[in-house]
């Protein structure tokens, strides 16, 4: 127990944030840079806000008593699925680095307008959220955030081995060859995309009250980067990637709390050097599975001048 | 709206809508020749204003940091006039440039030698950018600056125009920057269409493989793309400084941001495109009503939201190709 007094916070952030890096993963399982999380996980934590505090709410969580989590966690996961929806089919026929913009133009117009809504308490946001199921202590987030996981990480394994996991993983190495054997690509992409969205609302709308008070700084492009980070460091290729690079990055900052101003900048270090020291992320420089053969590229721009681009087997 | 409230937001816009050209300009270059986007650019656009602001000022006031390093010290004939700030601005965009190619060395050069995914460039250059701005924080610690009064002389704070009964003011600062931006916007366009150096460039950003083989330095022109991109980026976060004051060492995260969405729009890779796309995101913003002012930094999201789903290689970019 007195471990987890000391710790349990750390650990439910290690874990809140890993399951962050898994909602940006699920885009990624087919192909799809998204940045958008962030926006969906400050949408779930203001319905489970304003749901838990605004006045208009007060007769129905009267009547629900703790019941009205659960079903802050529903309205957060439908709302972010169509909202998903609405932004996933416009977005998804853009390609690459253009998703990843569109993405975070969307996060930006969301930050914009929650810093200027009424409803979502305008730029001071929205505070003394009261705690679910009479928690005291914020370690016990881990009764919500853990069963989450498992049941997160559980129907990642099963997606992956099913027909559409398979439909995932072909777009994703070659989409035009996906769409040629009869894999629509574009239904797929929005349903990996809304999957995600329904991840992070979720994780969203049981962090609202997990943090206490929520805010426009909840949803902003340095998270996006940060759960970027979290996938890239942590490895791209596989489920426990983006959750270990989640665990270790939120952590780092308090492992060096006693570093104090040096830390965002020790950081920043530690993205620079882990992107370019372990470019297959910590979990897939563990694990040491042969590399499937790729196929000879094209010459691109990105292709350095050192190692021309004509070897002689392509030639 | 009436005539002359219609000139004054044109002019407003086409000022800081230059800025966003010259800044912007910095981001393409880079995407032409690496067809990455460095996004510790916001953090060498920040690092200009702070370079410049410290030769002019000698010191940070709150802990003396420092001290004396100001290129014109009281009593020196340059103090205090036009061609002082000029020179300070000039030397402190050169030094962000030489920071844009300290960076390109340590957090691109190594991956761009293994080809690696251009995503982990993104995330390193982030990377960078956290260490460049919270390096700022430490040493000179969070609070905002203003330039000191006078910087640009004997210049008139503002001209006047009249227009009937109604006045148009435009501030002398924005005529200079407007200036400043067209000038180097002139000159980019001169060395890379006409010069040797710019036909090297091209033919390093239309395919460094055989650049190579045709005896370019790749590694070189890199260097001189960096180099020109951050000057570009110190300048114009020196421009923005000098007329709204720095705001603390996140002074470029937004500036930095907004300069994606106006590549975008203008077309990513296209030099025509980004001074486009930064004039007509400058001038949608002056155009938003003064009630509205709150929602004035979504314009340029909302617009490059618009201009990917309706058009997406932007309004001067060529459709991408697939390739089957």
């Amino acid at each position: 127990m007195e471990f987890l007094q000391q710790y349990g916070f750390l650990i439910a952030t290690m874990l809140q944030q890993g399951l962050l890096g898994l909602s940006l993963y699920a885009p990624l399982m087919a192909g799809q840079l998204s940045l958008a999380s962030p926006g969906f996980y400050a949408v779930g934590g203001y319905i489970a806000a304003i749901l838990l505090t605004n006045p208009a709410f007060a007769g129905w969580r009267d009547s629900l008593g703790y019941g009205i989590y659960p079903l802050t966690w529903l309205l957060a996961a439908l709302a972010c699925a169509l909202l998903g929806l609405i932004v996933g089919v416009p977005a998804l026929r853009l390609r690459g680095i253009y998703l990843a913009l569109a993405t975070i133009a969307f996060v930006e117009i969301l930050r914009v307008l929650s810093l200027n809504l009424e409803i979502t308490g305008g730029a001071v946001g929205i505070f003394a959220i009261p705690q679910p199921f009479g928690f005291v202590d914020r370690w016990q987030y881990l009764w919500l955030f853990l069963p989450l996981l498992i049941l997160t990480l559980l129907f990642f394994r099963q997606l992956s081995k099913s027909r559409t996991g398979r439909a995932f993983r072909a777009i994703r190495e070659d989409e035009l060859a996906a769409d040629a054997m009869g894999v629509s690509p574009t239904r797929y992409k929005v349903l990996a995309f809304v999957i995600g969205a329904v991840l992070a609302g979720i994780v969203g709308s049981m962090s609202a009250p997990f943090l206490n008070t929520w805010n426009a700084k909840q949803g902003t492009f340095d998270a996006s980067i940060a759960y970027l980070a979290f996938v890239l460091i942590g490895g791209s290729r596989s489920m426990w990637g983006p959750l270990v690079g989640g665990a270790l990055l939120s952590a780092l900052p308090e492992v060096l709390r006693g570093l104090a101003d040096w830390r965002l900048v020790i950081n920043g270090l530690v993205l620079v050097v882990a992107s370019l020291y372990l470019p297959q992320g910590i979990v897939g420089s563990l694990s040491r599975k042969p590399k499937p053969p790729t196929r000879p590229k094209p010459p691109t721009l990105n292709e350095g001048p050192s190692g021309p681009p004509y070897t002689s087997e392509t030639t | 709206m009436e005539l002359s409230g219609f000139l004054q937001n044109v002019l407003n816009g086409l000022a800081i809508g230059s800025v966003y050209a010259i800044f912007a300009l910095g981001y393409t270059l880079v995407f032409s020749i690496l067809g990455i986007i460095n996004f510790a650019h916001g953090a060498v656009f920040t690092l200009g204003a702070y370079f410049t602001y410290t030769l002019i000022s000698g010191q940070f006031s709150d802990n003396g940091l420092l001290k004396g390093l100001n290129l014109f010290p009281n009593g020196s004939p340059l103090a205090g006039s036009a061609w002082g700030f000029a020179l300070s601005a000039l030397v402190g965009s050169l030094l962000a440039g030489v920071v844009a190619v300290i960076i390109e060395r340590l957090a691109f050069r190594p991956m761009r030698t293994r080809s690696a995914d251009p995503l982990l460039a993104l995330v390193s250059s982030l990377g960078v950018a956290l260490v460049i701005v919270n390096l700022i924080q430490i040493l000179v610690g969070a609070e905002s600056y203003s330039f000191p009064d006078g910087i640009y002389g004997n210049l008139p704070p503002a001209l006047l125009f009249h227009l009937g009964d109604k006045t148009i003011i435009i501030r002398t600062v924005q005529v200079i920057i407007f200036a400043v931006s067209m000038v180097l916007l002139l000159i980019l366009g001169w060395v890379i269409g006409r010069t040797r150096t710019g036909k090297a460039l091209r033919a390093v950003a239309e395919n460094p493989g055989t650049a190579s083989l045709l005896g370019i330095s790749v590694d070189r022109f890199v260097i001189i793309t960096f180099f020109l991109s951050g000057l570009l980026g110190g300048l114009a976060g020196t421009l923005v400084g000098s007329s709204f004051g720095i705001a603390g060492p996140y002074f470029g995260v937004t500036f930095g941001l907004k300069g994606l969405a106006v590549i975008v729009l203008g077309g990513l890779g296209s030099i025509p495109g980004a001074v486009v796309g930064g004039l007509v995101i400058g001038l949608a913003e002056a155009f938003v009503p003064a009630q509205y002012s709150a929602y004035k930094e979504a314009v340029a999201f909302a617009l490059l939201f618009i201009i990917l789903l309706v058009r997406p290689q932007g309004l001067l970019g060529q459709a991408q190709i697939q390739k089957v």
